[in-house]
């Protein structure tokens, strides 16, 4: 099937005049990344027109991965509160686009996960990286995008290790996508139980078989440390052991032991220790078996602490690196009083004062920086060697973060990237970038000149230092995306 | 670490960790000869290398006269040997067994990668890691800014930038808020040495004489970034042609030239006080069976030798190995010699120098260090 459709679309590219079928609709989403012109969307738009960064600009420099030609008008018409709606249904938002771009990245769909292993390594951990990226890019789906990305770093997974080489993308599917915006508990025990984290975290070895076999307490301690009540929720070493304790029994079928049903995850009764338990306070009695993980996640995801861990981390990453306090405890209660419902915890994020006058002092993270200027300029890209190889650059290649903590979130430790953004933003202004190409003079036009295409990248109008500067640059585009400005959002 | 002072010039707060992969599996017994043990010559009566022809270390191994080049280092005191070094990968596979090593076992992202990014120092300059060759080796996966680099001018914004764009991008960042401008001015700085590097014809020091092969002009790179100081804290290269399955000495004596030529101009070009920052480690992933072959070559075996240049740490003069008699004790394997210095254990050492107070049970997660003595 798939490789059908693959000589399918080779053919079709080669042939060329295919408009004439535009409307089959069978054919119209495999045929859609062939049928639009270059630089889809890109007509005669507005941008922003106030000195400052406007409510609207703000809210799509922190909720997408950057703005594209049209959004900010787009928004304006639509209205804030109706925006953020469709954001938070993203299933309300048609992304056959987005679709048709990622859909022959077919291994990342593959069931069951055994099929996966005929896959080389190296091409599963590629296509994964290009759907990210063109997904980054193109869907309109963003805010999901955004949070599969923070949740992707929350449980954080460096797939290199073991069979996880295989089993990250049904994570990323079952796991991280389908829970982005769900019941945080769901998240977490989906994750919990993900053949992927069985293998990064070592939960497929933490067994009890004799009295004498100490648990593995890897996932214990990232689960209580890094997933729920963050290092400083007042658990001790004696939880994690209990936790530890609690998870006996879980395995995951191995490559190197079976060809059949690898990836399977089962619960092992006489792997698991049976005793009563107590966990930051609360009693596990004894004979619950694989009951255990539910009575952990209700202790776990209930606790205060995990509250205020989680509204710390998205105040981070969605108001400023040091959140102001009020901040937190505001999200912190929307998180408790919804039962961790994170639609709901978000909606009260983006409504907060504290969120909508925060305007422009984060700064972007690598893949942020490459994203938006693909957005901003409505390029096309392969997401191929040459993108991804900036990434590696700037260390911060999509499923490469070797610890379980996730690519850091605050500016400080991306700081020694800038060269390479530069050097990123001249190859591209310069269509030296390969696989990746924009049309500056359709994108200037469409922005209404010269200073409609700054206010566009810079989300404002241009100050009069930055219209000298570029006056004098000989190479606008590239210092526009080189500015500290473009960095901030 | 402020970020205006990752470059200054002074010297780069840390030294350089240079780590050189033999790929191929290299043949560590015609390399450091065990001299003194008759089982040596008895397994391997035609490519077996006589003791007339070995520059003496110990009174026990001699080196392979190809790698004559590093012989004065070793009596300096500045190379340190390991015999019977290797990983406890079992496979003999190049690819599984380099790809274990790397990793540092059933561990996410390379030992390297690991290493650069959990160090208390870790770097902020652009130049914080680079491999040399075409693309990044699977040991620096996860480092927090690396790049392969096939010379230094990888690293300039090249050459089609307008005159007024750099001066224009220095205005901007000189009024930028908050962290953004003090690396601004870092970058640019960055950027000035590069350039100042790349403009001027390198001439080594100390009648440094490099060869004209990959592995050595790679070599020459990384001296000049060394002493360009640009932040650098590593630097990988791969030395390949060493899987001698056949005429061992054919295969094997190029590279083997190649490998001690090459650090012997690197280290004489470093001089006495940047080698003393600097430390080199050489490793393969695995070495090969004790017996000849009917071909006159050897096949994939376990232990093999590591070396360690420079970096203030050798000096015992005593090559470290734990060694079996050849003749009695069981090989492992088909007849393999055993890996008694696990790498992880030779490598902790190096890089507790590298980076004082490195949380090492982060580097090598799942390996029960001890960590081999080695005199400093």
């Amino acid at each position: 099937m798939s490789t059908t459709r693959r000589r399918f679309l080779k053919a079709a590219t080669a042939g060329g005049a295919v408009a004439g079928v535009a409307g089959f609709s069978a054919l119209s989403h495999v045929l859609a990344p062939i049928l639009s012109g270059p630089g889809d969307g890109l007509t005669a738009f507005s941008p922003p027109q106030a000195d400052e960064i406007d409510e609207t600009t703000h809210i799509l420099n922190r909720l997408t991965f950057g703005p594209r030609p049209g959004d900010h008008a787009g928004m304006l018409k639509l209205g804030r509160k109706a925006w953020l709606d469709r954001q938070l249904d993203p299933e309300s938002i048609d992304d056959g686009w987005a679709e048709a771009r990622t859909r022959h990245f077919e291994a990342l769909n593959v069931w069951p996960l055994g099929e996966l292993l005929e896959y080389n390594a190296r091409e599963l951990l590629d296509q994964m990286t290009r759907a990210k990226i063109l997904r980054a890019v193109h869907s309109r789906r963003q805010l999901q995008e955004v949070m599969v990305d923070f949740w992707t770093d929350h449980f954080n997974i460096d797939p290199s290790k073991g069979d996880s080489k295989w089993l990250k993308p049904a994570d990323d599917k079952t796991v991280i996508r389908a829970h982005a915006f769900g019941k945080f508990r769901d998240l977490v025990k989906a994750s919990a139980l993900s053949p992927s984290m069985l293998w990064y975290l070592d939960g497929r070895v933490n067994r009890r078989a004799t009295e004498k076999e100490k648990p593995n307490e890897n996932y214990a301690r990232e689960l209580l440390e890094l997933h729920t009540l963050g290092v400083d929720g007042g658990y001790t070493q004696q939880d994690v052991m209990e936790v530890a304790r609690c998870l006996t029994g879980w395995t995951v079928r191995a490559r190197e032991n079976t060809r059949f049903a690898v990836g399977k995850v089962s619960f092992r009764a006489d792997l698991h220790d049976d005793g009563p338990k107590t966990l930051l306070g609360v009693t596990i009695p004894a004979g619950l078996g694989e009951g255990d993980l539910d009575q952990v996640l209700d202790i776990v995801c209930q606790h205060p602490a995990t509250a205020q861990y989680l509204a710390g981390k998205l105040c981070r990453r969605f108001i400023a690196d040091t959140p102001p306090a009020s901040a937190v405890t505001n999200v912190a209660q929307a998180f408790t009083d919804s039962s961790g419902d994170i639609r709901h915890t978000l909606r009260t994020l983006f409504d907060s004062p504290e969120f909508l006058t925060a305007r422009g002092g984060k700064v972007k993270r690598p893949f942020h920086f490459v994203i938006s200027t693909l957005r901003a300029t409505a390029a096309r890209t392969d997401a191929g060697p040459a993108l991804q190889d900036y990434l590696l650059r700037m260390g911060h290649a999509p499923f490469q973060y070797p610890t379980p903590d996730g690519y850091p979130e605050d500016a400080q430790p991306w700081m020694a990237t800038l060269l390479w953004r530069w050097k990123f933003a001249l190859e591209f202004a310069d269509h030296s970038l390969k696989g990746t190409q924009f049309d500056p003079q359709r994108l200037q036009q469409s922005a209404g000149g010269e200073t409609g295409l700054a206010a566009h990248l810079l989300g404002r109008s241009p100050a009069a230092a930055e219209t000298t500067a570029l006056a004098a640059s000989g190479q606008p585009v590239a210092l526009l995306l080189a500015s500290p400005a473009f960095q901030s959002f | 670490m402020s970020l205006t002072t990752f470059i200054n010039d002074q010297q780069d707060p840390a030294g350089t960790l240079v780590v050189v992969f033999l790929r191929g599996g290299a043949d560590g017994l015609n390399m450091v000869v065990p001299h003194g043990d008759d089982g040596y010559y008895r397994a391997r009566p035609g490519i077996g290398i006589r003791r007339e022809n070995l520059l003496e270390l110990d009174g026990f191994f001699g080196l392979n006269p190809h790698l004559s080049a590093l012989h004065p280092w070793w009596q300096e005191g500045q190379l340190s040997i390991v015999h019977c070094a290797g990983s406890e990968d079992e496979t003999r596979s190049h690819f599984e067994a380099q790809d274990f090593m790397e990793h540092g076992g059933l561990a996410a992202g390379g030992w390297l990668g690991r290493f650069l990014r959990v160090r208390p120092d870790a770097g902020h300059s652009p130049l914080t890691a680079v491999a040399i060759g075409p693309q990044l080796p699977e040991c620096l996966r996860g480092a927090p800014s690396c790049a392969a680099i096939q010379s230094l001018d990888d690293f300039g914004l090249g050459d089609r930038v307008p005159d007024g764009f750099l001066p224009q991008l220095a205005a901007l960042y000189k009024t930028a808020p908050g962290v953004l401008g003090p690396a601004g001015q870092s970058a640019l700085a960055a950027l000035e040495r590069i350039s100042a590097l790349t403009k001027t014809n390198y001439s080594p020091a100390h009648q440094a004489a490099y060869r004209k092969d990959d592995f050595s002009s790679g070599l020459q790179q990384v001296a000049r970034l060394i002493k360009g100081r640009v932040g650098l804290q590593a630097a990988t290269l791969d030395l390949g042609g060493w899987d001698s399955h056949i005429t061992q000495s054919v295969i094997m004596d190029p590279p083997m030239e190649r490998l001690s030529q090459g650090l012997n101009a690197f280290a004489t070009d470093l001089g006495p006080e940047e080698l003393a920052r600097t430390n080199i480690v050489v490793l393969t992933e695995f070495g090969r069976r004790v017996a000849e072959n009917s071909a006159l070559g050897t096949d994939h075996g376990r232990g093999s030798v590591l070396f360690l240049l420079g970096g203030a740490l050798a000096g015992s003069k005593k090559v470290h190995a734990s060694w079996p008699d050849l003749t009695h004790s069981p090989l492992v394997g088909p007849g393999d010699l055993p890996v008694n210095h696990n790498y992880r254990d030779i490598l902790a050492p190096v890089l507790t120098r590298q980076s004082k107070g490195v949380d090492l049970s982060k580097v090598f997660p799942g390996h029960l260090l001890q960590p081999l003595g080695l005199a400093s």
